[in-house]
């Protein structure tokens, strides 16, 4: 299963690989910002998007919006990691696109379950 | 202090501690808060986000260069020099703080926001707000390791 890591601080990418790599996950690309990953998603396909909310340039919410116009993007499973957790957030994120929502601080069994219930064959 | 200054200092302790278990594998302990602005905690690493609500302020988390360094490497899983990553990852602990901090204080009819985080590295320096605001500081150890939390609190504002 290949993963596209998005998020402006490389902590939190980091943090978010070693997760995937404790579930047994191997397959990981990262991008700094919405732009950067869409540049990286016309490179190859991948299985599961994991995004940040804030970042620069280009945020996690027009990300979702422009990956959900393409061709490739429209039906990849996209979770959104973030401290925006307000009931008013989710919606918006869940109206831009995005499958799934986890909210930080997590532990990688929450990750786990979010990443199964957006991908269920993915085990 | 008004006692809903010192609810949200409860809540900052109880985020500060689920950041740490679930995020550094780390266990704190919380020591009993200091009121007051004349407190100056000794560190060279301070992450700072503001946050606005019905109250507004700012949660900064304090550590020396070198708590700082354990903490990242506990929470990247890194072995003796996380120094090139050190202070992103301390923006991102103070990140995760005011996160936690920010949901547990937001109602639905009550929306907060929080910043992006600010670093501060260096030593001997002093944040002082220019506003009337209430401030603590909570002290937590962490193996051999003083860290420090602080808040920086206005009055909730009443509804008109």
């Amino acid at each position: 299963m290949r993963f596209l890591i998005v998020d402006d601080s490389s902590t939190m990418r980091r943090i978010i690989i070693n997760t995937l790599t404790k579930l047994g996950y191997q397959a990981f690309i990262e991008a700094g910002n919405g732009r950067e990953a869409l540049e990286k998603l016309g490179a190859g396909p991948v299985d599961l998007v994991i995004t940040d909310w804030n970042m620069p340039e280009m945020d996690g919410l027009d990300f979702v919006r422009s990956l959900r116009s393409t061709s490739h993007g429209k039906n990849v499973p996209v979770l959104m990691v973030t401290t925006n957790a307000a009931n008013a957030d989710v919606a918006e994120a869940i109206k831009a696109g995005v499958n799934n929502y986890v909210v930080k601080p997590f532990t990688a069994d929450t990750l786990k379950e979010k990443i199964l219930a957006v991908s269920p064959q993915q085990v | 202090m008004p006692i809903a200054t010192a609810s949200a200092v409860d809540v900052l302790v109880q985020a500060t501690t689920d950041v740490f278990e679930t995020m550094i594998f780390r266990s704190i302990a919380a020591q009993a808060p200091i009121w007051g602005h004349d407190t100056r905690p000794h560190s060279q690493i301070v992450g700072t986000v503001g946050f606005t609500g019905s109250s507004s302020g700012y949660v900064s988390f304090h550590a020396s260069l070198e708590a700082a360094r354990d903490v990242t490497a506990a929470m990247l899983g890194m072995g003796d020099n996380p120094d090139d990553v050190v202070v992103d990852a301390i923006g991102e602990v103070a990140n995760m703080i005011a996160g936690a901090f920010r949901t547990r204080m937001a109602r639905p009819d009550d929306v907060w926001a929080i910043t992006v985080p600010t670093l501060t590295v260096g030593s001997d320096f002093y944040i002082k707000p220019i506003t009337e605001a209430d401030r603590a500081i909570v002290g937590f150890t962490m193996d051999a390791h003083q860290l420090f939390v602080e808040l920086i609190i206005t009055p909730a504002r009443v509804a008109d």
